[in-house]
């Protein structure tokens, strides 16, 4: 039975998958579920470009290793490759050919990953760990961003082993996204600042946090023209900030809402707060889906401002998220994220990647695409 | 030799002084690397002490904090934000209020003393130190507090602040002793100089400035014995000194208002024992920095935001604000502000007492329940994320154990003992 398509059932236990056990609670959404997953949390998650026939899946994890699949069109997902870091790897990219893959470790080195000849060579270094890396493709230059626990966000021209310029921020880099001509980056103590890539990179604003507590997660939206037109943040306290960069009424424009906390309604017990791991915006409906550490993804329309879903409680936190290229599928990653310090960590759970339908779901509420 | 001392002598009036001095090699260094801006290797050591800080597991934590302390007051020597000096001080003293076995520890009460010194109000400091029973076996306690006394001129409350010292117990009590004798001697020259001034009979304005300001008697000028009008006594003497006493200034004639004097002053001690200390007061002015709170279910109506007196939130919030254990109240409550101007902050002050961040902090410590305290828990390890002066990321904690144990696992060869390599070098 197709997964990509348009018909919106997949059969339980497709071909390829695990047989689905109703009390197991790793996978109550009843997902695909990703063949040999990283032996550790996965940290990140990257779909393929359109420019490449077919998806491909890359997840880096905190077993220091890179893994790439193949998602084949009836569900069954194929190892192709993995590559190894000398520390946990924190972000990946692709370029936008579809033919070399980025990766970003703590071991304070990016690499790139050239998928035709499987061979990965050193092209960044930081003084601290890299936490995030981005392709740029800009009209007169292509490059890489790294952001670092340095404090510093470098653009690395791939052929070159210095940067080719090297911006200072107030803080630590916690993450960061780009949609040409804008990128985002938020880090720690709160700090917001956005950068704008033409002709070559600067800062363009910095923003005061819509958001009270640590910065988590960031991800770019985009207008009815496809242009960069705003972000939503994620914090370590259930809370999503939408935020415009150029709004007609900023204060009605921009919002937040709260997300993965537990008792919605219920007030007579505590409501548990959890952090918001990951956003992804839907590339072709402009919904949003967000992850949490309570174990759950939900998809939200911030148009209409709802919640168009949200998942069943899994065993662990989801740490990371993406949707591909057409929007068809949504992977997410269910491991720990280290929200409760070392003591709650069991290096003898399994970790997963599991992959779902996403054509219906994330339709928004009101057409307005 | 002669260059090093020139090189601090060109940045003296930034040096904060040190009590106990400061080394001239590591000022020199701090001074270097702040002009070069040689910023990393200041951020690799303060990464490792706040790495240190959460990974510590032994059984004195005090100990990485005051490391941490001693470090940064020796590496940046004009104190300031960088240093992040008063925020350290503020979390290492939170952070053991609850341990008793570090009351009496001489570090720790040391820590408490700098903290107060930096803080807007050291005497709310000192009386909650001992209302706490934090410091009251130490001397260097007692010497501080009626130091801080002997600074507002208030030499009797010194005097019983070191009489407190020695009922107590306090040690070293031969240094303890030591200081108070030199109170005494200092007390007695002030009282000498100003009984021989006071016999005295031509009588200058402005020689009898330093009596004036104990506000004893006033001398009648000349001949006349009739009131003087007491303005300019107001100008020159009360004000001037800038005084934080709320003793009203008038003539002695006057027999609506009573002059303070100091040397019968009674109702001092009787102030601090009203209630017991629940909070720490704030130690710093936080007004420009923004709390962390939660405004989600109050909505204020547009329109009377512009009125300032009038259109204000009810003085027992509807919702609970949400407050981070080391969180502080908020910057309006130790305010000394009259009550009677603003009675919407005066309503709030009671409440604010019942759950204060240090019960919470206590509370969070024996792992109990808020039962309608706080209607949302957090389901991460903050006090992991927020133990140092600057905040982690879940990520940054897990780094740090990885590099931790992978450095030790390098390092680990068939001859040298694993006990060697757990100790952290102490620098």
């Amino acid at each position: 039975m197709s997964l990509f398509g348009t018909n919106t059932g997949f059969g339980s236990g497709g071909t390829g998958v695990f047989g689905s056990t109703t009390t197991d609670s790793h996978n109550p959404m009843k997902d695909v579920e990703v063949t040999s997953p990283p032996d550790d949390s996965i940290s990140c998650l990257a779909f393929s470009p359109p420019t490449m026939p077919g998806n491909f899946l890359i997840g880096g994890s905190w077993a220091n290793d890179v893994r790439c699949w193949e998602v084949q069109d009836n569900g069954q997902t194929v190892p192709k490759a993995q590559q190894m870091h000398t520390g946990p790897v924190l972000d990946v990219c692709w370029s936008d050919d579809g033919s070399k893959v980025f990766t970003a470790s703590c071991d304070k080195t990016a690499k790139m990953w050239d998928l035709n000849s499987n061979q990965a060579i050193q092209i960044a270094q930081h003084e601290g760990p890299i936490r995030t890396i981005h392709w740029i493709k800009a009209p007169n230059y292509s490059c890489i961003m790294t952001g670092s626990w340095d404090k510093t966000l470098k653009f690395w021209d791939t052929r070159s082993p210095n940067p080719m310029m090297s911006l200072q921020m107030p803080e630590r880099c916690y993450c960061a996204d780009v949609v040409y001509p804008m990128a985002v980056v938020a880090t720690a103590e709160r700090g917001l600042i956005v950068y704008q890539l033409e002709n070559q990179p600067s800062e363009f604003r910095r923003i005061e946090s819509p958001l009270k507590h640590q910065h988590r997660c960031v991800a770019i939206f985009k207008d009815k023209q496809s242009k960069p037109t705003g972000f939503a943040l994620g914090s370590i306290e259930g809370r999503v900030a939408i935020h415009y960069i150029n709004p007609p009424n900023p204060a009605k424009d921009n919002f937040t809402f709260k997300c993965h906390r537990s008792n919605g309604t219920n007030t007579a017990t505590p409501q548990d707060i959890y952090a918001v791991n990951a956003i992804s915006f839907h590339p072709v409906h402009g919904t949003l889906a967000t992850v949490g550490s309570d174990g759950r993804f939900s998809f939200w329309d911030k148009d209409a401002r709802t919640k168009l879903k949200t998942s069943e409680q899994l065993d662990q936190p989801i740490t990371a998220c993406c949707f591909n290229h057409n929007g068809n599928i949504f992977a997410y990653a269910s491991s720990y994220d280290w929200s409760k310090g070392h003591e709650y960590y069991n290096p003898q759970k399994k970790n997963y990647i599991f992959l779902r339908n996403a054509a219906e779901e994330l339709k928004p509420r009101n057409k307005k695409w | 030799m002669a260059e090093c001392d020139a090189e601090w002598e060109y940045s003296k009036e930034n040096i904060q002084p040190l009590r106990q001095g400061r080394s001239v090699s590591a000022l020199h260094q701090a001074l270097c690397q702040q002009q070069e801006g040689n910023h990393t290797a200041l951020n690799l050591k303060k990464q490792e002490f706040e790495s240190e800080l959460r990974l510590y597991d032994g059984d004195d934590p005090l100990d990485v904090w005051v490391r941490y302390i001693k470090w940064a007051k020796q590496t940046y020597p004009q104190g300031g934000k960088e240093s992040n000096i008063s925020v350290l001080l503020e979390r290492a003293v939170m952070r053991f209020t609850a341990e008793q076995k570090y009351h009496n520890d001489v570090r720790y009460v040391e820590l408490w003393i700098q903290f107060a010194e930096s803080s807007s109000d050291p005497m709310d400091v000192f009386r909650y130190m001992q209302a706490q029973g934090i410091g009251t076996m130490q001397a260097v306690f007692y010497i501080a507090w009626s130091e801080e006394h002997e600074k507002r001129g208030n030499m009797k409350m010194a005097d019983s602040v070191f009489q407190d010292g020695v009922k107590c117990g306090a040690e070293p009590s031969d240094k303890l002793h030591a200081f108070h004798r030199a109170l005494q001697a200092r007390v007695c020259r002030q009282m000498m100089t100003s009984m021989t001034e006071q016999h005295r009979n031509d009588d200058d304005e402005d020689d009898e400035e330093p009596q004036r300001a104990s506000l004893a008697e006033l001398k009648a000028k000349g001949k006349k014995k009739a009131t003087v009008p007491i303005n300019r006594v107001k100008a020159s003497v009360g004000y001037a000194r800038g005084l934080q006493f709320k003793q009203p200034l008038g003539p002695k004639q006057n027999s609506r208002l009573m002059i303070f004097d100091e040397n019968k002053a009674e109702s001092e001690p009787q102030e601090p024992r009203f209630e017991v200390w629940t909070a720490p007061p704030a130690a710093r002015a936080k007004e420009n920095q923004q709390k962390v709170e939660k405004w989600s279910n109050v909505k204020l109506p547009l329109k009377s935001r512009s009125g300032l007196s009038v259109a204000v939130p009810p003085p027992k919030p509807s919702f609970q604000p949400f407050v981070e254990e080391d969180d502080q109240p908020p910057a309006v409550t130790p305010c000394k502000i009259n009550p009677a101007v603003n009675s919407v902050l005066s309503a709030r002050k009671p409440s604010r007492l019942e759950q204060t961040p240090l019960k919470k902090l206590q509370e969070k410590q024996m792992q109990t329940l808020e039962d309608g305290e706080s209607r949302e828990q957090s389901m991460y390890c903050r006090d992991l994320l927020y133990s140092g002066a600057t905040e982690f990321c879940f990520e940054e904690l897990r780094a740090q154990r990885y590099l931790q144990t992978h450095t030790i696992h390098n390092l680990k060869t068939p001859h040298t003992s694993t006990h060697c390599l757990h100790t952290n070098t102490d620098k």
